[in-house]
């Protein structure tokens, strides 16, 4: 019975891997169990590998548990084997396109209905025309407030599979920023395409508004979005040309320290606004920082991303920045985390609302 | 025959002095010797850190107490006494803390596995400080009267689950801590999905233990509360000796068994507890330290609660150094390498036992 602490996960992946390590058992101990479990493997694509280092259950007395998981795993490869619905009504009218996660990606030419498991790529389904075929998102798209009429799928981190599957999506976009990739394999095995997104800079940006136009068919207004954000872009940038760059702290929390790193889409936005994170070279997206470090690197302008879904929470700097040069000299700056942290089509206000802040003078007309 | 009697008490008495006396040098020794090597410690791993100080100026300015700068220049200066000091006297108080709650627990409970994060008290602190954090925000000092209130009621929670009407076995406890832990685990979960996304980052991280949010209000706090709470533990320290051979026995010989319970359950609960609101759960610092102090000094407990009291600060001060300079800039938290440090050792401990 050392079963017994198998159901405790309580998410779907895990849940596959405690019926996983069940099956083992089983087959390991009757034969004739295994190939009914395996079949319902084969057909669910179940990644169980590295799963048994977790539970390394052995069954070496009869279990009435484990008999009855076995019998719910031969159910379930029964069903397994019925065949799939046919898929070629589908591949008929399909194209491919490569996805950030370098995955090529079978889409149908008509997408009528998909959900977007990101706030930034919300915003971009919505910014190229498509929100109307938006039916699901996570609690934490709120922008723009349309985006609200479409069905609750959960956070970012945790988004109900079942709900999902049952609003019947023909697409998911995912950003790795949510760490999702687990949901990418059970939601193909739905006949569900599974689009990932990783922008580190805004060209990434501009490539993940690009890539939705295209999903939803929206490719020219995609590309005219593209356009007048790059336009944008270049001005900023050739407005703050000749400045000499400020040297910023990003500061996403006070206590503990968490700033922007290398990965950090911000990192770029600040380079462009006529500015260097202090920060830039540090290895990861949102490390935690060291208190010392932050004082000792003397920023001449701080950057609070504060006052937008994220609530005010990050409005005042950090003890060990209290005495900074950019504390005496004033130069603090609020910024709405909206523009800052969501890699969309926002981010280029975050842009040009830093340069503005930390360039007041080449903004002067 | 009445002579006999009174000189073979004599002995007894003259005997038991002797021994005390053994005792009471036995301690001296061990804590001046585990003082200096505390001191050491404080003074050597001010001089590490994720900015390279000039060692010679910063020795000297710490001798001068902060007094005289030394040649330092400010920000190296606030980088010593606002920044690293602070934080290695608060992994000091965290570590002495949860040491000699750890070395209580073992005692009183006569278990050498209970601890306050096996037991779920951590986590009882843990919920209570995040209630604080929560509700009243701005005041500092309702975190750690909240944590102690909540390590409390873990504690009682504990020991009545604990006690079947077998009575308590040392598994019973275990098994006790075990489903408070679990318990108290998913309130935590509940209580972050009703924060905002930023302060779940902080709060995963402070879970795990962190001293990076040193904060100077509480500091004087933790400090205070764990020289006092081991002083209070050691004062107890021969009736928890005569609690080890039993509560029957202890009761039989003198001890006031239930005074001793609520001491200890009320002292260490306010070690805990000023110890998880200013660093989160660090983990394995009470099993491992008391059990390092019991097999080098022996399971005298007027022996082993300051000693163990003494070196927690020590290996909290080595950890948490480790935690803010093995990647630095970047940031480790404490907790990750107690309990990697604490996990082999406490295994190689119980092979060897």
């Amino acid at each position: 019975m050392r079963n017994a602490g198998f159901s405790e996960p309580g998410d779907l992946p895990g849940r596959f891997a405690a019926f996983s390590t069940l099956a083992q058992g089983c087959s390991g101990r009757q034969r004739i169990f295994s190939s009914p479990a395996d079949a319902c493997f084969l057909c669910r694509k179940q990644e169980v590998s590295g799963t048994f280092l977790f539970f390394h259950a052995q069954t070496t007395s009869f279990s009435w548990p484990a008999l009855v998981a076995c019998l719910i795993l031969i159910f379930n490869g029964l069903a397994c084997t019925a065949p799939h619905q046919p898929l070629s009504e589908n591949l008929t009218a399909s194209h491919v396109i490569s996805d950030d996660a370098g995955r090529n990606v079978t889409l149908p030419l008509q997408v009528d209905r998909v959900i977007s498991l990101a706030p930034n790529l919300t915003e971009i389904v919505f910014a190229v025309g498509g929100g109307d075929r938006l039916v699901g998102r996570t609690s934490y798209c709120d922008y723009p407030t349309e985006a609200k009429a479409a069905a609750e799928v959960g956070d970012t981190l945790q988004p109900s599979l079942e709900r999902i599957i049952s609003l019947k999506p023909q697409v998911v976009l995912i950003s790795t920023a949510s760490q999702l990739e687990v949901f990418t394999q059970q939601l193909q095995n739905q006949n569900i395409a599974v689009f990932v997104t990783d922008p580190h800079d805004l060209d990434g940006v501009f490539r993940s508004i690009d890539q939705v136009g295209r999903i939803l068919g929206h490719g020219e207004q995609a590309n005219l979005l593209v356009q007048k954000l790059r336009q944008r872009t270049i001005a900023v940038e050739e407005a703050v040309n000749q400045k000499q760059p400020v040297r910023v702290f990003y500061q996403l929390s006070a206590e503990p320290l968490y700033t922007a790193g290398h990965d950090a889409f911000v990192t770029d936005l600040i380079r462009r606004a006529g500015a260097i994170s202090v920060t830039s070279d540090v290895p990861g997206a949102w490390p935690k920082y060291s208190n010392e470090s932050a004082l000792a690197a003397r920023p001449e302008a701080i950057i609070l991303p504060t006052g937008g879904s994220m609530g005010a929470g990050n409005s005042t700097v950090t003890e060990a920045l209290r005495r900074s040069p950019a504390v005496l000299e004033g130069r603090v700056y609020k910024i709405n985390d909206d523009h800052l942290v969501r890699p969309g089509p926002r981010a280029v206000d975050g842009l040009e609302a830093m340069a503005r802040a930390l360039h007041p003078e080449a903004f002067k007309q | 025959m009445s002579t006999m009697a009174a000189d073979s008490k004599e002995v007894m008495v003259a005997s038991r002095a002797r021994q005390n006396r053994v005792t009471l040098r036995k301690t001296v020794v061990s804590c001046a010797l585990l003082s200096a090597a505390l001191l050491l410690a404080v003074v050597l791993m001010s001089l590490i850190g994720s900015e390279p100080l000039p060692a010679k100026a910063s020795l000297c300015a710490l001798v001068s107490l902060g007094t005289n700068s030394c040649g330092l220049t400010r920000d190296q200066f606030d980088i010593l006494f606002q920044i690293r000091l602070p934080r290695i006297l608060l992994a000091a108080a965290v570590g002495g803390s949860l040491a000699t709650a750890g070395a209580g627990y073992q005692a009183l409970l006569r278990n050498p596995l209970a601890e306050p994060y096996l037991l779920g008290i951590s986590n009882g602190a843990a919920v209570g400080t995040m209630i604080a954090l929560v509700f009243f925000g701005a005041n500092e000092w309702t975190r750690p009267l909240l944590a102690f209130t909540g390590a409390l009621l873990a504690t009682l929670a504990v020991y009545r689950l604990a006690r079947g009407r077998a009575g308590a076995t040392p598994e019973r406890l275990i098994l006790a801590g075990v489903i408070v832990t679990t318990f108290l685990s998913s309130v935590i979960v509940f209580v972050t999905t009703l924060m905002d996304a930023t302060r779940i980052r902080s709060f995963t991280f402070w879970l795990l233990g962190d001293l990076s949010g040193t904060s100077k209000a509480l500091l004087p706090v933790a400090i205070t509360i764990a020289i006092a709470g081991t002083v209070a533990l050691t004062l107890n320290a021969r009736s928890l000796n005569l609690l080890m051979l039993g509560e029957r026995d202890a009761f039989d010989l003198g001890v006031e068994v239930g005074r001793v319970r609520v001491v200890v359950f009320v002292v260490a609960s306010l070690l805990v507890g000023s110890s998880v609101a200013a660093s989160g759960s660090v983990g394995y610092v009470g099993l491992v330290v008391p059990h390092l102090a019991r097999l080098s000094l022996g399971s005298d407990n007027r022996i082993t609660i300051p000693a163990a009291a003494l070196g927690g600060a020590l290996f909290v001060i080595v950890a948490d150094t480790l935690a803010r300079t093995i990647i630095a800039p970047r940031e480790l938290p404490v907790g990750a390498i107690t309990a990697l440090i604490g996990a082999p050792l406490f295994i190689y401990l119980l092979k060897r036992a």
